[in-house]
């Protein structure tokens, strides 16, 4: 690329040309002789008659495009799922081991204080109770992830 | 207001709206751009076609990158395969005339205009509707069609030489 192409380019597009360009034109016979001509493209290319878009086409794409976002939707709230998931099954073999040595403990300890029919009843109900606190806790993750799915889409948007 | 690479986010995880959106950002850029790249012919399948190419990839797009670079990066890709295609049927010279006759009356100039368009080869033509219509740089135009920025120059250079010689004639 020479300093004529640069100074051309600029001419075609249309951008006022700097001292130096301005200089190099008046001093250059090839540009002195191109820039009239290059001036008549660009005047030409200016004057390009695009009809506007078709005032239904953007609904068309919308409309051929939901299958498609639906898919995806599905898609993203499974692999939101599958996430939120595997991460919350990474301690529970942890949270399993100390409940179970949590309850044998009690267990141990009422055994001494109380009867066996009653300590075994506390320690029972005291089991029941976290297990289900822990079922609910698990049962809320699919909740918690599409919410946290909806959010995020929401601040995408905002 | 959310950035275009936010809603394509969005989009990824099926968003319709944030998709409206987008098309509402670049119906206008992106329609002119494929009109200007065929002549006005097929204009509208391959607009649709790349929109839906967009939500297709939306997963795979990358947000580090500016959406606008890879949305006209599918078009041109499409306008590329289009030009690849073999001729279509002979348009109706009475339909292209009062498809050119706008209110404007600038119907000639802008049959010339579109005429020296066609007269380039596409890579060239890519260069010139990106850097003279659109006015991106020549780093993004070089990302756009997928070549180095020497390259874009070098094609701006050849397209002006035989734009010039066309309006000479």
């Amino acid at each position: 690329m020479t300093e004529c192409d640069d100074v051309l380019s600029q001419l075609l597009l249309g951008r006022a040309l700097d001292a130096d360009a301005a200089a190099h034109v008046s001093a250059c016979p090839h540009c002195t002789a191109e820039q009239g001509r290059v001036r008549r493209v660009a005047a030409l290319l200016a004057s390009d008659d695009v009809p506007p878009v078709p005032p239904a086409l953007s609904a068309r794409v919308l409309r051929l495009a939901a299958p498609l976002l639906a898919r995806q939707a599905r898609r993203a709230a499974w692999w939101t799922l599958a996430r939120a998931l595997a991460a919350a099954l990474v301690p529970l073999p942890l949270i399993l081991f100390l409940d179970f040595h949590l309850v044998r403990t009690a267990y141990g300890v009422l055994n001494v204080l109380l009867p066996g029919a009653v300590s075994f009843y506390v320690a029972f109900n005291y089991a029941a109770t976290l297990a289900l606190l822990l079922a609910l806790t698990y049962g809320m993750i699919p909740i918690v992830a599409e919410r946290q799915m909806r959010l995020r889409r929401e601040e995408c948007r905002a | 207001m959310a950035t275009d690479e936010d809603l394509m986010t969005a989009v990824a995880s099926g968003d319709g709206r944030a998709l409206a959106e987008l098309c509402g950002r670049y119906e206008r850029g992106l329609h002119r751009f494929i009109f200007r790249h065929t002549g006005g012919r097929d204009v509208d399948d391959l607009y649709q076609e790349t929109w839906l190419r967009v939500v297709r990839a939306a997963r795979r797009f990358d947000r580090r990158r500016r959406f606008s670079t890879w949305l006209f990066q599918i078009a041109v890709n499409l306008c590329r395969d289009w030009h690849r295609r073999p001729p279509p049927e002979p348009v109706d010279p009475a339909s292209f005339e009062d498809s050119r006759a706008g209110p404007s009356g600038t119907a000639d100039a802008s049959l010339d205009a579109r005429r020296l368009l066609a007269a380039l080869p596409e890579a060239q033509r890519s260069v010139v509707i990106l850097r003279y219509y659109h006015d991106l740089g020549e780093d993004e135009v070089a990302e756009i069609v997928g070549c180095p920025k020497g390259t874009v120059k070098s094609r701006l250079h050849h397209a002006m030489a035989r734009l010039a010689r066309l309006a000479r004639q």
